[in-house]
């Protein structure tokens, strides 16, 4: 039993970027120095009054909590980091929730911020995380070197392969979804990919690792973001409407979990099993809402076929019906169900999650312009690895 | 059985690519250049696992022993590299790494050995089809598997 209800309890007050780009000139500390800045004025807060921070990215990418606080003259009681991989925005949102509601800090400063640019490729030697790939049982997409076996890509490749033949899919299908989410970025100036995709281009573009191409992968950029978390009670004294955290729930690990794929699908050592979602998830159950309340979705598309993985993940449609359920616009601009309003990793730039972040909390205070989701009260964050937070406008 | 053991030769020194040999890991890596592949086996409920680690993901098991492989096993899953990111593989792209379940129940990653222009442009390699472990021996002794598709007599 819960000893309060965490429903509600805290709230997004802040949130700024200086942008996305293929490649900055400035050091990741400049580029989180002009988030933290941007979200601060957002708030109507004065810097003083951060006292917690957590850092998504951090060595070698990006820079760490303790000289992050010390540069940028920040006097943190509460810090945390994460590793420098994504996957974690929802888990450091809701770390940021609990260190709130613990009293463990009353203002919590979360920022991602850091060069891609500047380290190599993913899945190339000179990438500082190659390193992890010669551990026993690999690196954590699958990285196997002495078989070729290299680079995020391949394992979300593997897993599509294993999911179309599991469940008979046809893979030209997957061209919905990066269109959907091009035609997401033309709305949004902050996407770094504008030009128009269609279904031409799409089936012309090369492989990278088949059987994902080009178009399946997401941008690689620099940038940062940040965003101000405080109490509810706190968060009505800020110079902007709160967007109420409702619900959470964390990533899933365990013999059964792959990063790419679902339970059941079996990929690495993973068991092979007819697998559904459980009907009572934890994020639906605290945010006392359903799949069909959400009024945007937005998730990890760092390949194309997450969002598949995404949507069946969380019930919106059935394990092995994602590719049928995106189709004619679905999730596109005014769809029945928009996702990643933002044009996603895959067009307005792989930042592991903290542009959707970002783009949920200006959408529930209605700031999206041409892009705005009409009527957005409820807006779901959530991955093919069950991690998901629930905001809304009201609590 | 003993596995097929073929020379590789690299137009660099691939030694980066190759995990460091360790107290738990040994015997595997030793087993290969013998021609066998070793994994553990949980003492308790029987199960075969790979990677080496010292308890049963499936049981919680700590007894285990090491069982050899047979060395065959079927395509569960596989990738075609269009694009290359490793300098020591740049001479095989594009190639195919599959996903091999072996008969015992493991699952292992190797490259396909098979020449591409041997297999149809468009879906090269068929899901469940029979393969063969292959082992390659690498510069400086180190043996790494790799698989061959079994060629079935119709």
């Amino acid at each position: 039993m819960s000893l309060f209800n965490p429903r509600g309890a805290v709230a997004i007050v802040g949130a700024g970027s200086p942008g996305l780009f293929r490649t900055s000139e400035d050091s990741a500390i400049t580029l989180a120095h002009k988030a933290v800045n941007l979200a601060l004025a957002d708030a109507g807060l004065d810097r003083k009054k951060i006292d917690g921070l957590i850092i998504q990215i951090g060595s070698p990418r990006g820079q760490d909590y303790d000289l992050a606080a010390s540069m940028l003259g920040l006097n943190t009681r509460f810090n945390s980091q994460t590793w420098s991989h994504g996957r974690f925005g929802a888990t450091v949102v809701t770390h940021a929730a609990m260190a709130l509601t613990w009293g463990l800090a009353d203002y919590v400063l979360v920022f991602a911020a850091y060069n891609n640019s500047q380290f190599g490729r993913h899945g190339s030697k000179e990438r500082p995380s190659f390193g992890e790939s010669l551990r026993e049982g690999g690196g954590p997409h699958a990285e196997t070197p002495h078989a070729g076996l290299t680079a995020p890509v391949a394992g979300a490749g593997l897993a599509a392969q294993r999911y179309f033949h599991k469940f008979g899919i046809n893979p030209d299908k997957l061209a919905e979804v990066p269109i959907a989410f091009r035609n997401h970025a033309m709305l949004n100036p902050e996407a770094v990919m504008q030009k128009p995709l269609t279904r031409e281009d799409y089936f012309a573009s090369r492989y990278i690792v088949e059987p994902l191409r080009l178009f399946d992968c997401s941008v690689p950029v620099d940038g940062s973001v940040a965003l101000i978390l405080t109490t509810a009670e706190r968060a009505r004294d800020c110079a902007k409407a709160p967007v109420y955290l409702l619900g959470s729930q964390g990533i899933h690990a365990g013999p059964n979990e792959f990063i790419f794929g679902q339970p059941g699908l079996g990929v690495n050592q993973a068991d092979e099993f007819d697998w559904q979602p459980p009907a009572d998830q934890l994020v639906y159950r605290m945010a006392g809402v359903t799949p069909k309340d959400i009024d945007a979705f937005y998730t990890y598309d760092a390949f194309s076929p997450n969002v598949l993985w995404g949507l069946e993940r969380f019930g919106f449609c059935e394990p092995g019906e994602g590719a049928d359920w995106v189709q004619n616009g679905r999730i596109g601009p005014g769809g029945d169900l928009p996702v990643n309003t933002n044009g996603g990793f895959l067009s307005c730039g792989h930042f592991n999650s903290w542009f959707e972040m970002l783009e949920i909390t200006r959408q529930l205070r209605g700031e999206c312009g041409a892009r705005q989701v009409k009527g957005a009260e409820l807006m779901q964050w959530g991955t093919p690895v069950g991690d998901s937070v629930i905001f809304g406008k009201n609590t | 059985m003993t596995i097929v053991i073929t020379e590789r030769s690299f137009p660099q020194d691939p030694a980066s690519l190759l995990p460091a040999v360790n107290a738990d890991n040994a015997h595997y890596w030793d087993g290969l250049a013998a021609g066998e592949l070793n994994v553990q086996q949980c003492d308790g409920c029987r199960r075969p696992r790979y990677p080496i680690v010292p308890v049963c993901p499936y049981c919680g098991g700590t007894a285990w022993s090491w069982t050899k492989l047979s060395g065959r096993g079927k395509v569960f899953s596989w990738v075609r590299y269009a694009r290359s990111y490793l300098p020591e593989f740049e001479d095989l792209m594009p190639y195919v790494v599959i996903l091999a379940e072996m008969e015992e129940g493991v699952r292992m990653f190797g490259r396909l050995m098979d020449k591409l222009d041997k297999l149809p442009a468009t879906m090269p390699v068929s899901i469940n089809a029979p393969v063969e472990t292959v082992i390659e021996k690498w510069p400086d002794g180190r043996c790494v598997p790799a698989f061959k598709l079994l060629k079935v007599k119709s």
